[in-house]
């Protein structure tokens, strides 16, 4: 063998293998997507509210499991100390709201700022993939956080169920459709809108008070209105339609806006269908504007 | 027209009452084509209405012989884009944007990380690819554009004035990138007012004037290289009533004969002339008309 080393020029390779077209297009704006609204491949303090909200999501319900363990007194239809899988919600819909506020701007509004827009246009991708694939990674996150802390909630309780593991999964089945329908629910009432929000607006600190504006103030005055007797002013309180209905799949009742103001479950599910298909419709005709 | 590498029949393109195409048509080879023109010439609306982003108000483009309206989603699998304006994200690295944009072009993942180190090599940005774009220089900035638009292998790429704001070495080294691509089997059409990067990179040109062709062909017919310039002391008229005797074509420039002869040398007949005329001669030289030269001559002449 020589001792000498030797250089080899490589030079420029052309690139003859799959192209994927399309398909691969759309699925790299959605994978994107996902590194965006989690930071990942960004800097470090991108990375700091998205990952202390997916902590946070999950923490409570890694206590849960934990203190049941410890305590062995757990049972779904006892009166535990801890919240059920429907009171989790409560807990996870204030901290998948505060994700949506910063991951809405930060997946849409860059993109046109820094003209990165101009490179999707110029690639095998229509405008509406585009809307979809960044749509798609914002529900997939929020499914994700509404969806993970029951998964384990659900596997955690059942380990500890007195009639064994897969006892407790056959017999507890039922609560699956509950919380994947619950998660779909308020993924479908937070995201479109904030999406919409940051599509029109041109900076994300815009997009972040107008959200919260519409989501806070709005419910904060349609309760004001309901009370003083203007009973379709409830139908604004956008932030709480998705509380109505998950109350409603689990057979609960509540206080939210829509309740006091006598309306049924299925109203606050059709304002949530409207806003979205509304917010996609609009955002698909700015982007093929746009693109 | 379908041996064409671009062709255009009719095309054309108002955005509201202002029209940037005026029914153009033409039809361009592969090779390294240059679309020149002033700002406002129609140069970018027609590279868009290429690519497929704005849809023609009047008339047919097509691109590999695909029509650039319907076709597009096909004509996008095969073709790059680098953009005049900014189009890079700032906080992320040069590597993973390569990565995407690789993606985007269609390529799967694994091939897409390959080719995105290779062509960052290329652009030679390998040092620099786990830096934050954020924090490039202009010239940088403007290799990683042409990285992100070559990083699918296209068959063709749209280079939209691909050398603006850079410093002397930035541009040198870019039209050098660019003169390679042909090398590699990717066509180009660069698009830009810079007359001089055209005539260092291309071999076909297409000229707009106030959203009209103004004139299509090889650079070589284009530009000429056989006239000579001669600085006469004595009776220029004289001469130059020789030189047409002789068969050349001249032409006055200031203290200057241009001569052009197509069936033989200028030179020749220039020493025959001053010979029989007995006029002196100060300088003599041959004189390139430039591309400069044929855009000034045809601007606004049409």
């Amino acid at each position: 063998m020589s001792d000498r080393g030797a250089v080899y020029d490589l030079g420029y390779t052309p690139y003859s293998g799959e192209r994927l077209g399309r398909r691969g297009a759309i699925a790299a704006t959605y994978r994107d997507g996902n590194y965006r609204v989690l930071g990942i491949k960004r800097r470090a303090r991108k990375k700091i509210l998205p990952w202390s909200l997916a902590i946070l999501v999950m923490v409570p319900a890694v206590v849960f499991v934990g203190f049941s363990f410890l305590l062995s007194s757990f049972s779904p239809d006892a009166d535990s100390p801890f919240a059920n899988q429907q009171q989790y919600f409560g807990i996870t819909a204030t901290i998948v709201f505060l994700f949506v506020v910063l991951a809405a701007p930060e997946l849409l509004i860059p993109d046109r700022r820094e003209g990165v827009l101009s490179i999707y246009s110029s690639r095998p991708l229509r405008p509406d993939d585009y809307v979809a694939a960044r749509s798609a990674s914002l529900l997939t996150m929020v499914a994700g956080f509404m969806l993970l802390p029951q998964v384990l909630m659900y596997i955690g309780f059942s380990a500890l169920d007195a009639d064994g593991f897969f006892s407790a999964v056959v017999s507890n089945g039922s609560e699956i459709p509950k919380f994947v329908a619950a998660s779909a629910v308020y993924a479908l009432a937070y995201a479109p809108l904030a999406l919409l929000i940051s599509t029109l607006a041109e900076r994300k600190s815009v997009a972040t008070g107008v959200y919260l504006g519409t989501m806070i103030i709005g419910s904060s005055l349609a309760a004001f209105l309901v009370d003083s007797g203007t009973r379709y002013a409830a139908l604004l309180g956008f932030a709480e339609h998705p509380t109505h209905v998950v109350e409603w799949i689990y057979g609960a009742s509540g206080e939210t806006v829509t309740q006091r103001a006598g309306f049924d479950p299925w109203v606050a599910m059709v304002i949530i269908g409207g806003v979205a298909v509304a917010s996609v419709g609009i955002m698909i005709w700015r982007y093929r504007r746009l693109m | 027209m379908t041996d064409s590498l671009l062709a255009a029949r009719d095309l054309g393109h108002a955005f509201g009452s202002v029209v940037a195409l005026h029914s153009v048509n033409f039809d361009v080879p592969p090779g390294r084509i240059g679309l020149v023109g002033a700002n406002g010439a129609g140069k970018t609306t027609l590279v868009k209405i290429l690519l497929g982003i704005l849809r023609p108000t009047t008339g047919t483009a097509t691109v590999f012989g695909d029509d650039a309206t319907s076709e597009f989603l096909p004509i996008r699998s095969r073709v790059g884009y680098m953009p005049e304006s900014d189009c890079l994200p700032l906080d992320v690295t040069a590597a993973d944007f390569l990565i995407h944009a690789a993606g985007l072009a269609g390529l799967p993942k694994n091939a897409a990380r390959q080719r995105a180190s290779d062509v960052l090599t290329l652009a030679g940005l390998h040092e620099e690819r786990f830096r934050r774009i954020g924090g490039f220089s202009t010239g940088m900035k403007q290799r990683t554009k042409l990285a992100q638009a070559i990083v699918g292998h296209p068959d063709l790429v749209f280079l939209d004035e691909p050398t603006a704001g850079l410093d002397p070495e930035g541009r040198e080294d870019m039209l050098d990138l660019i003169s390679r691509l042909g090398g590699f089997g990717i066509n180009a059409l660069v698009s830009s007012h810079v007359l001089g990067d055209i005539e260092r990179t291309c071999d076909w040109v297409l000229m707009l004037d106030g959203g009209r062709v103004i004139r299509s062909g090889p650079l070589d017919q284009l530009v000429e290289d056989d006239v000579a310039s001669v600085e006469i002391i004595g009776d220029r008229n004289a001469v130059a009533a020789a030189l047409t005797d002789a068969g050349a074509t001249v032409e006055h420039d200031g203290r200057h004969l241009l001569v052009r002869a197509p069936d033989s040398d200028p030179f020749l007949l220039i020493r025959d002339a001053l010979a029989a005329t007995g006029a002196g001669m100060l300088s003599l030289g041959p004189r390139s008309t430039s591309l400069e030269d044929v855009f000034l001559s045809q601007e606004g002449s049409e």
